[in-house]
């Protein structure tokens, strides 16, 4: 039931992308669906009876460490993703003065 | 409307798919990964490595190609940030934008108190790496944020971005290097320096020298970002 739940995490997140007018809500969307996604692998890799992956006396089942080692990347990489579209996204309105899709489009559209 | 309504639809053929494909996965992860986990991970991951944390154990040996240019991603990045963010007017130093008289005064005694103390624990949770939960990039990620609170405490403070990005660049060249020492020791590039036969306390020199140049990289690389959009909010 739970990756089922995280996979809603994510249709969220594109039911948004493919509805939202303005160009920093479909950033946030975006972060939104690699949320999701972050769940989902973290919720397959957790084991029944295990425990953080580090090792030592005493200890017989751990959660499966390669999905955590995975999301480290994604997390790193999606910060820096969203970073750099949202100065995009500033860049975007000191040159028309606006941040939603359709304005933009009409504008380069008349031109 | 009707727009909506259909999108709603697909997203909902979408999740009944993925239900369907995900019934069984539950269980057969259980059976199957349980035994290796138990008969292959547990027994050598430290043992090979000399990380007792076996994220770290993978993130820095069996798969340190992959953190390497994860790195790498996070150095395009930053330097696609500064490269947008660039001005037709020559800014040396980035200030910021910082109201002296709407701050209130506690939450600036307050970022002094807690600045020496997120400092710390980011250095800790970088050193501690291969024992405790954490690592380079979780312990740089908060390293960058104290920094961040510095802003707030000294609020003349002057950044020169282009020095952080050069210092950050070189770090990433040495990390490169020293990641590919191993080919004099072990043969192969990317792993452990240290030869396969020594103890774990041993291998355990490498992974704090990768997990702290590694952790000043990331600290540096967000630190960057920070102040990229500070300088674009001004």
């Amino acid at each position: 039931m739970d990756p089922i739940l995280t996979f809603v995490v994510i249709l969220i997140g594109f039911y948004g992308l493919s509805t939202s007018t303005n160009i920093i809500k479909s950033v946030f969307c975006v972060t939104i669906i690699e949320s999701g996604v972050i769940l989902l692998f973290l919720n397959l890799g957790n084991l029944d009876g295990g425990t953080i992956p580090i090792v030592g006396e005493g200890v017989t089942m751990i959660a499966d460490p390669l999905p955590q080692a995975l999301m480290i990347t994604t997390i790193v990489i999606g910060s820096t993703v969203t970073a750099l579209a949202l100065m995009l996204c500033i860049k975007v309105f000191h040159h028309y003065g606006t941040v939603e899709w359709a304005e933009i489009l009409r504008r380069e559209e008349g031109k | 409307m009707t727009k909506h309504f259909i999108i709603i639809i697909l997203l909902g053929v979408l999740l009944a798919v993925f239900t369907v494909a995900m019934q069984d996965i539950e269980v057969l992860y259980n059976t199957a990964l349980k035994s290796y986990l138990i008969e292959g991970v547990i027994p050598r991951g430290f043992v090979e490595t000399g990380s007792r944390n076996l994220v770290t154990a993978i993130l820095l040996d069996y798969r340190l190609f992959d953190s390497l240019f994860e790195a790498g991603i996070l150095l395009i990045a930053v330097s696609g940030i500064i490269w947008i963010s660039k001005h037709d007017i020559e800014e040396k130093n980035a200030q910021f934008m910082y109201d002296k008289y709407k701050t209130p005064d506690l939450f600036v005694t307050f970022s002094r108190l807690v600045y020496p103390l997120m400092l710390t624990f980011g250095f800790y949770v970088i050193v501690n790496g291969h024992l405790s939960p954490g690592g380079g990039f979780q312990g740089g990620a908060i390293v960058a944020s104290a920094i961040l609170i510095l802003y707030y405490i000294d609020h003349d403070k002057e950044t020169n971005i282009g020095l952080i990005v050069t210092v950050e660049k070189f770090l990433y060249i040495a990390i490169l290097l020293f990641a590919s020492l191993s080919i004099f020791t072990r043969g192969t590039y990317f792993t452990n320096v240290f030869p396969p036969t020594a103890s774990p306390d041993v291998q355990a020199i490498y992974l704090v020298i990768l997990n702290i140049m590694i952790g000043f990289k990331v600290a540096l690389g967000l630190w960057a970002i920070f102040t990229a959009f500070l300088k674009e909010g001004r």
